[in-house]
This record gives structure tokens, C-alpha cells and sequence, in this order.
């Protein structure tokens, strides 16, 4: 479904993805791991379109299609959401409005049957009707930032949902309803890549069938199983690092 | 400009339309003794406009009409066809669109006077034609008549008060409140004639009312100069709104000119919505503010294609603890330059005041300027100013595309997004036309 094929990018003109390779099939989870500045935001954001992120080297495949040089819209209409690691902030523009908008151009919906399906997904992620006529992400705190995204994901149901540290800044109770809803839609069948610092957020997810890569300076340098992610939150990245000589 | 028009030809003219005015209106004396008072401060009177010159103003006079436009408009055919088709394209009725074509407006009332405000009238709301008002209230009218204005302020005031016609009269008896807004809208196309209506609102006190006038649709004007002037006196404990809707043609030079007097604890809202601010838009309201009432001028701007656009707004805080707020957004595109300069002067204790001033820039080429001015006569008023001046930021585009939104769309989303906290108190009816206008106007299809 995705192909990622020895992609280097380089933002204001500093390379920063060093040639990655990374393939994930229908129904897929994966995960990513690495330090602060390994590059895995810029991964995600690359696949997602980012003009700022500029592909120098290697192309990006969904479904057997080069997408490496189209818009971001054009990719979200392919099927693939990526959750924001820190979602902006849109002043004056409703959340209901939004995501009315997001669902009558990218599913087709009915507007009036947007709304109802908007109420009723938002109430499951703790989010009350009135909270809908807010602006989106404004003045949120990080767990509704997160909350809204996985709102998205859910509404949306992409074929690829990448998820850029779901995890962070995030209180308990809401990373345990972000976890069950990254489950919910793994299980009816969207693919997951999932960026994250610890092991906590799979507590929910079936960790038999994950793959787990760990990156560090630009380079996916390590890719094994859902062992992986217990080693690394006991021991940390260095001896990994040190095992495969990185 | 063909011939050279001097000023006495202009003088001669003014004379033979207060002269007609007189008779049409069957105007008593002394209102034609003001228009002749005018007459005589038009040639001292300064002109300091920074667009109009004064052999352009007085060409304007011996010739008000524009020219090009369809000599008769006897139906909605006969419209140009660009307007007829952004007309339709924005869902515009055929009743709306007669309106709008100057097919539905007389020319001697220009107020639309039905049975729901005839009720209403029983209870002490009278809305008149002005012409109308001078008649029949002519002490209120004497007693508040270019009261706020000097007639030799300019040579537009002077020009305005000589040949003013059309406008309302707008007097709300104490303690009356007027639940629903009152949607005025009054268009003079009378070609020999200047665009001058003249507008009075007295709301009493402990009154409440929200008047909204013009339109958010483009209008077919078949003048090139607008020269609206209204006074508006707010008494102590009234709440009063008066909401200006304008689509200007890129032809028309705008200068509205709006005062008010704003008593003890009233609160007077005066919101403009400039989608289509034409050719040039020059304004400068003013407002006095007298103890613990509160102004508001909020300004929504749509600068386009090479419009300018230069407003002012001046504030005085007379009374302790009054306060004012100048806030206005515009989003500017093309080649179109927008300047704002609003000062507050805080002239009485434990006054506030606060400008602010956003600008969302669509363009390299468009221009923003703000001026904010802050004068304290006293030690413990409370005066600030914001201003931020940008452009879309590419993290909250990317973030829309990124959801399925093409480029245009995110960016219309985000203009009425940007647009939005300002159009509070703005009916639903109009809110839906004017976001229509603003993603067409974005999307470069006004
Ligand atoms: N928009 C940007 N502008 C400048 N530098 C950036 C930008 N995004 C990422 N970088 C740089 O790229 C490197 C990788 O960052 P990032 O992809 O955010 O890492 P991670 O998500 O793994 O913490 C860092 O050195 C960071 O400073
Ligand atoms: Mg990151």
C-alpha cells in the first residue's frame, strides 16, 4: 500500500531524511520509534504532502501510484490522514463547519448527515455538541488537540492513518480512548503507522502483529516485532544503536 | 475630462438642484436656507482628499452620472451581463435583483414603508424618508440637522449638505425596544442628481434598536461619487446598532460620513461590511462618548483589484469611564491598498480605549497601513493598540489540504475564518450571502 523508497528530503535546503525505506501493506501496523530530531516527523509529514519538505532523492508509492509530487489534498484523497504531532490552531473556523465541509468533499456526504454522524463520533471521543462550535484547535489543551484528531481519523476512515505521537502531552484518560480508537480502526482494517516515544500507547493494540522500526539521524537503522518496543522502553535506543553500529 | 468645469459653473449648478430640491421636496425655508448657507461655504471650503481633486469634484457635479452603464434599465435583462450572471451565481432572488438593478426603488421615497412598521409606528418608532421627516418633525429634525458636522468643514460636507436628498429619519421614543433589526435600503437612481442621502437617528433613552443599511449584493449605481452623511445621537442607557452593508462598483468613490453622540451609560455599535468598497473609499467617523458609555466601530474590509481604502474613526472619551474600541479586519488582495487610522482620545477619567487592527495580506502586490493614535489628557485612562499584519500561514493550509481541501477552498476557509469573530452580530440572512461574496471575491471570481 505505501512504498517508501530510499526517500531523502531536505528542508530549508538541510537534509534531513537520508535515504528511508519503509513498506507497509493493507491492514498493517507499524510503528516508529527514535530520539527527538531523528527525522520521523518529517517522515510523516513528507508522505503527507508538506510543501516545505522537499523530496531531493527516492519517491513515495501508494497503491502501486508515484504520489511524491502531488498536493496534499490530492494524497488525502488517495486515503491517507496523518494526525498531527502538534495540529495548528484555525482561527474562526468552527470544528462543525470543518469537518461538514471535510466529509461533503471527500466522502460525498450529505450535510445534514455529516452533522449527525459529526455529533454522534465526537461524543464517543468526549466531545459534547456545543464543544463543536469552538475554533478549531484553539485554546486546546493537548489531549483534546489529540482527541480531535483521531476524531478526523475516525470520521474519515482513511485506507493509511499515520500517527505522529498521539501520545504526547496527552493525560491518561485520554490516551487510553485514543488507544482504543487507533485499535478500532486497525481492526476494521485501515493501515496504521504510528510515531511514538513509548511503549504505553500499544497497551491496547496487538503487539504479535506489529513491525517496529527505530530511527535515528535520517535512517530507519532497526526494524523487528512488538519486542522491540518493550527493549526499548527498558533499556533505551543506545544499545540498539550500538548493536547495529549507528 | 473633456471640458473645464470652473467653479462658479458648479456654483450655478448646485443653485438650480437646491432650487429643484426645494420645490420637489416642498421644503420649508429654513431647510433651503441651510442648503444655501452650504452653497456659500463650497468655494471656501478646504478639499483635502487624497484621491478626489478638486477639478475632478467639480467636473463630478455637472456630470454625476456615469457613463457606459445601459441608458434604460427596464428589466433584469438589460443589466451588464457580468453582474447579471454573479447576481445568479450568488443565489440572488428575482425580487432582490430588481432591487439591487434600481427596478423596484422610487425615486422620490426610497423607503420601504409596509403595514409591519406602520404597527410599530403606534409605539413610538418613526422611520421616514428625511425629506419626509423635515415636514412633518420639523422641530426634531431643526433641532438635530447637521448638528454634528460643520457645513464648511469640506468641500464634500458643504457639497452633501447643498444637495443632500434621500435618507432616513430614524427616532425611537424612550424606552422603546426594537426587537428585530430594521433592514433599510435605499438607493436614489435619480441621474441628475448627486448620491446624497442624509440620514438621522435619534434612539432615546433606555432605547434599543439595530438598524442595517445597504446591501451585501453588488449594486448597479449610476453614480461615481457617494456621499452619505449620518448623524446618530445614542441618549443615556440606549443601545443602539447600526450595521453598513456595501458592494460597491469599482467605479464608485465612496465617502461616507458618520458622527455620533453617545450619552451616559448608552453603548452604540457601528458596524461596516465593505465586501465591494469601489473604486476609492475615504471615511473618518467620529464619535463622542460621554460618562460610562461605550462606542464600538468595527471595520470589514475586502480590498480588491486597485481599490483604496483610508479609514479613520476618531474617539472622544468625555465622560469617566467611557470607553471605545476600534477594531477592524480586512483582507487585502491584488493590487489594493487599505490604510486605517483610528485615534481614541481619553479626555475624562478612568476612560479605555483600544485599536486594533488585523490585515490578512492574499497578495505581494496588496498593501496594508495602520496608523493607530492615542492621545491621554489624563493620568489613569487605559489606552492600547494591537496590530498584526500577515499573510495565510502554510501550517494552517497545509493542515486543511491535508483533510481532502483543495487550495482555494482552505483558503477561502481560512479568509472567513479570519473574517468571522468580527461578523458577531450580523443576522444569519445576510452572514450566508456575504461568506458566498467573500469566497468568490478569494477565489478571484468577483
Ligand atoms: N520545519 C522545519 N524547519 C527547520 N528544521 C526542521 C523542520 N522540521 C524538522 N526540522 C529539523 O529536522 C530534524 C528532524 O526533525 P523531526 O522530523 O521533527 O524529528 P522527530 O519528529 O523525530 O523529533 C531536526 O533537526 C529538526 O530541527
Ligand atoms: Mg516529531
Amino acid at each position: 500500500m505505501l512504498k517508501v523508497e530510499n526517500l531523502r528530503v531536505n528542508v530549508e535546503n538541510k537534509e534531513i531524511l537520508k535515504g528511508v525505506n519503509l513498506e507497509v501493506l493493507p491492514g498493517e501496523l507499524h510503528v516508529i520509534m527514535g530520539p527527538n530530531g531523528s527525522g520521523k516527523s518529517t517522515l510523516a509529514l513528507t508522505v503527507a504532502g508538506h510543501p516545505k519538505y522537499r523530496v531531493v532523492g527516492g519517491r513515495i508509492l501508494f497503491n502501486g501510484e508515484d504520489i511524491t509530487n502531488l498536493s496534499p489534498d490530492e494524497r488525502a484523497r488517495r486515503g491517507i490522514l496523518l494526525a498531527f504531532q502538534v495540529p495548528p490552531e484555525v482561527e474562526g473556523v468552527k470544528i462543525i463547519e470543518f469537518l461538514q465541509q471535510v466529509l461533503v468533499e471527500l466522502k460525498g456526504m450529505d450535510p445534514v448527515e455529516a452533522y449527525d454522524l459529526i455529533v454522534k463520533k465526537a461524543e464517543e471521543l468526549w466531545f459534547k455538541e456545543e464543544d463543536l462550535h469552538r475554533y478549531v484547535n484553539v485554546g486546546f489543551s493537548g489531549g483534546e488537540r489529540k482527541r480531535l484528531e483521531l476524531l478526523q481519523a475516525v470520521l474519515i476512515e482513511p485506507k493509511l492513518l499515520i500517527l505522529d505521537e498521539p501520545d504526547s502531552g496527552v493525560d491518561v484518560d485520554s490516551l487510553s480512548i485514543i488507544s482504543r480508537k487507533i485499535d478500532e480502526l486497525h481492526k476494521r482494517g485501515t493501515a496504521v503507522l504510528l510515531i511514538t516515544h513509548y511503549g504505553r500507547i500499544l497497551e491496547h493494540l496487538d503487539r504479535d502483529d506489529l513491525k517496529v522500526h527505530v530511527m535515528k539521524d535520517g535512517r530507519i537503522v532497526k526494524t523487528g516485532g512488538g519486542e522491540l518496543v518493550e527493549r526499548i522502553d527498558r533499556e533505551g535506543f543506545s544499545e540498539i544503536f550500538e548493536e547495529v553500529g549507528a | 475630462m473633456t471640458e473645464t468645469i470652473t467653479m462658479s459653473d458648479a456654483k450655478a449648478i448646485i443653485e438650480n438642484q437646491i432650487e429643484e430640491l426645494a420645490k420637489r421636496n416642498k421644503e420649508p425655508e429654513w431647510m433651503t436656507r441651510i442648503r444655501y448657507r452650504a452653497l456659500e461655504a463650497f468655494e471656501r471650503a478646504p478639499l483635502n482628499d487624497p484621491v478626489i481633486s478638486e477639478e475632478e469634484l467639480l467636473h463630478f457635479i455637472a456630470k454625476p452620472e456615469i457613463k457606459g452603464l445601459p441608458e434604460n434599465i427596464e428589466s433584469l435583462d438589460d443589466l451588464p451581463p457580468e453582474m447579471k450572471a454573479l447576481l445568479d451565481r450568488l443565489g440572488i432572488s428575482e425580487v432582490e435583483q430588481k432591487y439591487i438593478a434600481g427596478l423596484a426603488v422610487q425615486t422620490d421615497t426610497g423607503v420601504i414603508y409596509n403595514q409591519f412598521l406602520q404597527e410599530w409606528a403606534k409605539r413610538g418608532l418613526i422611520v421616514l424618508p428625511t425629506e419626509e421627516a423635515v415636514r412633518m418633525y420639523p422641530d426634531l429634525v431643526k433641532e438635530h440637522f447637521l448638528k454634528l458636522f460643520r457645513v464648511d468643514e469640506s468641500k464634500l460636507t458643504a457639497y452633501h449638505t447643498a444637495v443632500w436628498n434621500g435618507g432616513i429619519f430614524l427616532y425611537i421614543k424612550e424606552g422603546l425596544k426594537v426587537p428585530f433589526p430594521l433592514h433599510l435600503f435605499f438607493l436614489i437612481q435619480e441621474s441628475a442628481l448627486a448620491q446624497a442621502p442624509h440620514i438621522i437617528i435619534i434612539a432615546e433613552k433606555n432605547t434599543e434598536f439595530h438598524l442595517i443599511e445597504g446591501c451585501t449584493a453588488p449594486i448597479l449605481v449610476r453614480h461615481s461619487l457617494h456621499l452619505d452623511m449620518t448623524e446618530a445621537y445614542i441618549r443615556d442607557g440606549a443601545r443602539g446598532q447600526l450595521t453598513v452593508l456595501q458592494n460597491w462598483p469599482e467605479y464608485v468613490h465612496t465617502r461616507p460620513m458618520t458622527r455620533a453622540r453617545i450619552g451616559r451609560g448608552a453603548r452604540f455599535i457601528n458596524t461596516t461590511v465593505g465586501l465591494g468598497t469601489g473604486k476609492s473609499n475615504v471615511a473618518n467617523p467620529k464619535y463622542w462618548v460621554d460618562e460610562n458609555g461605550y462606542v464600538e466601530l468595527n471595520g470589514i474590509l475586502l480590498g480588491q483589484k486597485d481599490w483604496f481604502v483610508d479609514l479613520g474613526g476618531e474617539m472622544y472619551l468625555q465622560g469617566k469611564g467611557a470607553g471605545g474600541i476600534n477594531a477592524s479586519k480586512a483582507v487585502i488582495m491584488d493590487e489594493s491598498t487599505v490604510i486605517t487610522r483610528g485615534i481614541i482620545r481619553a479626555e475624562a477619567p478612568k476612560t479605555k480605549g483600544h485599536i486594533s487592527c488585523d490585515a490578512l495580506l492574499l497578495s505581494d502586490r496588496a498593501t496594508m497601513e495602520t496608523y493607530p493614535g492615542l492621545v491621554s489628557k489624563v493620568d489613569d485612562a487605559e489606552l492600547s493598540h494591537e496590530a498584526a499584519i500577515g499573510k495565510i500561514r502554510e501550517e494552517e493550509l497545509f493542515y486543511l489540504m491535508s483533510r481532502g481541501l483543495d487550495e482555494e477552498k482552505a483558503t477561502q476557509l481560512i479568509v472567513k475564518g479570519f473574517l468571522e469573530p468580527m461578523l458577531k452580530d450580523i443576522p444569519m440572512e445576510f452572514l450566508v450571502e456575504i461568506r458566498k461574496i467573500i469566497e468568490l471575491a478569494v477565489s478571484g471570481g468577483m
